[in-house]
């Protein structure tokens, strides 16, 4: 069994984030981030301990700080507030965003001096804190995205490099520099040295919105899906990159998790976690589904002839279901979408065993792979 | 033209296991707003390619997607005048009473008889596979529904004259 636990916390939830010692879990459902007193344990069980209320609309983003403790949420009414925890209280500080549009998304850098922040704006903005007024202030990257930035992800390594994915369906690496907060040394990439918000790399491969941006453990390959059910690999990010691009029978991926730097988890629509893997040439392929409640999709019994009428739908979801029988939910921890995973271990970590993933469904399931890491050493992966 | 209907049905049933796929997507060009883009089209990137699914000239379907709203407009078969009039009148009895079946839309799209729009919000209250399996139901059922009518109306046509004309007889 690969799922241990399963937590219905909320309706739907947007996002999670674990506290460094996996004690705490913060949920966001709607315009309140609940933290609960939680543990990966199967047989734990979650109290609530606090509810941050602050937003207007939607937290559609969370993220917890590992060293600093610092929570950061970002909302669709167009606020952020970084979170200190003081005497059992969580205090809110202010974070000039100066966007004019919804927050989707929030990274904290790996040093945890910036954070970025995706926006509707067609923006991303880049936080850092300003000691003398005691807020967090932001560097926006107006440039080059067409559409609203879906998500953000930092390098591990390089606290300048920052990919993005937007809903114009490419995925960009851009340099976040930022004088003062980083330093000089920390500014020479692969790119050589580069001024904040400019674009390094610009990828088009795919042809779907893009979700769901991560770097590998160390920092050489990047990973993102495309909403036309394609999910993407790049090696050797730099200058001249390998891209790879896997077209997949089911439903959208939403966002993907490197495992190591040969294995990568991704759950999207299809409510199961898919799990990929690269072999020693540096391909990667689809392993299997996570959830062994999902049975496999029968052929369509009755004729396809229409099916070239969905194939423009980029061609996917041939879901086999007899026309006459209902078709059921599928038999997955899941019910609804998953939309984030969240590695399960200390930061920095080259390999991850267990890891969450939370859904529009509004329950937290959480992963243990070691039971299958053995059975792939043994296939020699 | 019975074995048109299960092919025609399962290619709409699958095109929106595909389609609705769909999440909270705040509005790009109205701040703290959150609406369906499907219905106002204002962002190309945001909407994909439509489907229309013809099982016959007279029998067809439209699916309209975008990143959080997904609209499915039907044209029912109308045979005759009469199936004309019942299937207008009938499915504007549905549409005026939209609120209660949520993903009904009030207004049919122009050149359809009947429209759904079903927005992420719906997708997370409501089991997706359910929502399929309700769209799907009901356009099997509306073909009943239309036929019974017909049936009901012309019997009592037909009783309603021979009992008139019984006292000329």
């Amino acid at each position: 069994m690969v799922a241990v636990a399963s937590h219905q916390l909320a309706q739907c939830i947007s996002g999670h984030a674990w506290n460094v010692d996996l004690t705490m879990i913060a949920v966001c459902t709607n315009n309140e981030v609940h933290i609960y007193n939680a543990s990966p344990a199967p047989s734990a069980v979650w109290q609530r301990l606090h509810v941050l209320q602050k937003h207007d609309q939607l937290v559609s983003g969370v993220d917890w700080a590992p060293v600093s403790n610092y929570i950061v949420t970002v909302s669709h009414d167009r606020n952020s507030y970084v979170w200190k925890l003081e005497e059992n209280v969580w205090q809110p500080t202010l974070v000039i965003l100066r966007i004019n549009r919804a927050a989707i998304s929030v990274k904290w850098s790996p040093r945890e001096n910036k954070f970025a922040v995706a926006s509707g704006a067609k923006s991303v903005c880049v936080c850092y804190y300003e000691e003398d007024n005691n807020w967090w202030v932001s560097k926006i990257i107006r440039k080059k995205h067409g559409s609203t930035v879906t998500g953000v992800a930092w390098h591990p390594n390089n606290v300048v490099l920052l990919a993005t994915t937007s809903t114009d369906c490419k995925c960009r690496i851009f340099s976040a520099y930022i004088k003062g907060v980083d330093s000089r040394s920390a500014a020479t990439t692969t790119f050589g040295e580069i001024r904040f918000g400019e674009q390094l790399v610009q990828l088009d491969l795919a042809l779907g919105w893009a979700f769901g941006v991560k770097w590998s453990p160390s920092g050489r390959s990047l990973a993102y899906v495309g909403h036309d059910s394609t999910i993407h690999f790049i090696d050797d990010v730099g200058p001249s990159p390998i891209a790879q691009t896997l077209a997949l029978r089911d439903l959208p991926l939403r966002d993907v998790l490197f495992l190591s730097e040969k294995r990568l988890v991704a759950g999207g629509f299809d409510c199961n976690p898919m799990l990929f893997a690269s072999d020693d040439t540096g391909t990667w392929n689809f392993v299997r589904f996570l959830d062994e409640g999902k049975t496999p999709a029968s052929d369509v019994k009755a004729s396809t002839q229409f099916s070239e009428a969905f194939g423009k739908f980029y061609g996917q979801a041939k879901r086999g279901v007899a026309a006459e029988s209902p078709s059921s939910a599928p038999g997955t921890y899941h019910n609804n979408c998953i939309t984030l995973l969240n590695p399960l271990a200390p930061p920095g970590e080259q390999e991850i065993r267990k890891f969450s993933t939370s859904g529009m469904d509004g329950k937290v399931v959480i992963w243990d792979m070691s039971t299958i890491s053995d059975a792939l050493a043994r296939l020699g992966m | 033209m019975a074995n048109t209907l299960r092919p025609y049905l399962t290619c709409i049933r699958n095109t929106l296991t595909a389609a609705m796929s769909l999440q909270n997507f705040p509005c790009q060009d109205v701040e703290r707003h959150n609406k369906p883009e499907v219905e106002f089209k204002t962002n190309t990137e945001l909407l994909l390619n439509p489907i229309l699914i013809c099982r016959n000239e007279a029998e067809k379907c439209l699916i309209e997607t975008s990143i959080n709203s997904l609209r499915i407009s039907i044209k029912v078969k109308q045979a005759d005048e009469l199936e004309n009039i019942l299937t207008k009148k009938f499915l504007r009895f549905l549409a005026m009473r939209a609120e209660s079946f949520q993903v009904l839309r009030r207004k049919p799209v122009q050149g359809y008889d009947i429209s759904f729009l079903i927005t992420n919000q719906h997708c997370e209250e409501m089991n997706k596979h359910r929502l399929i399996d309700f769209i799907v139901r009901f356009m099997e059922d509306i073909d009943k529904e239309i036929s019974e009518l017909k049936l009901s109306v012309n019997t009592r046509g037909r009783l309603v004259a021979s009992e008139y004309l019984k006292q000329y007889t």
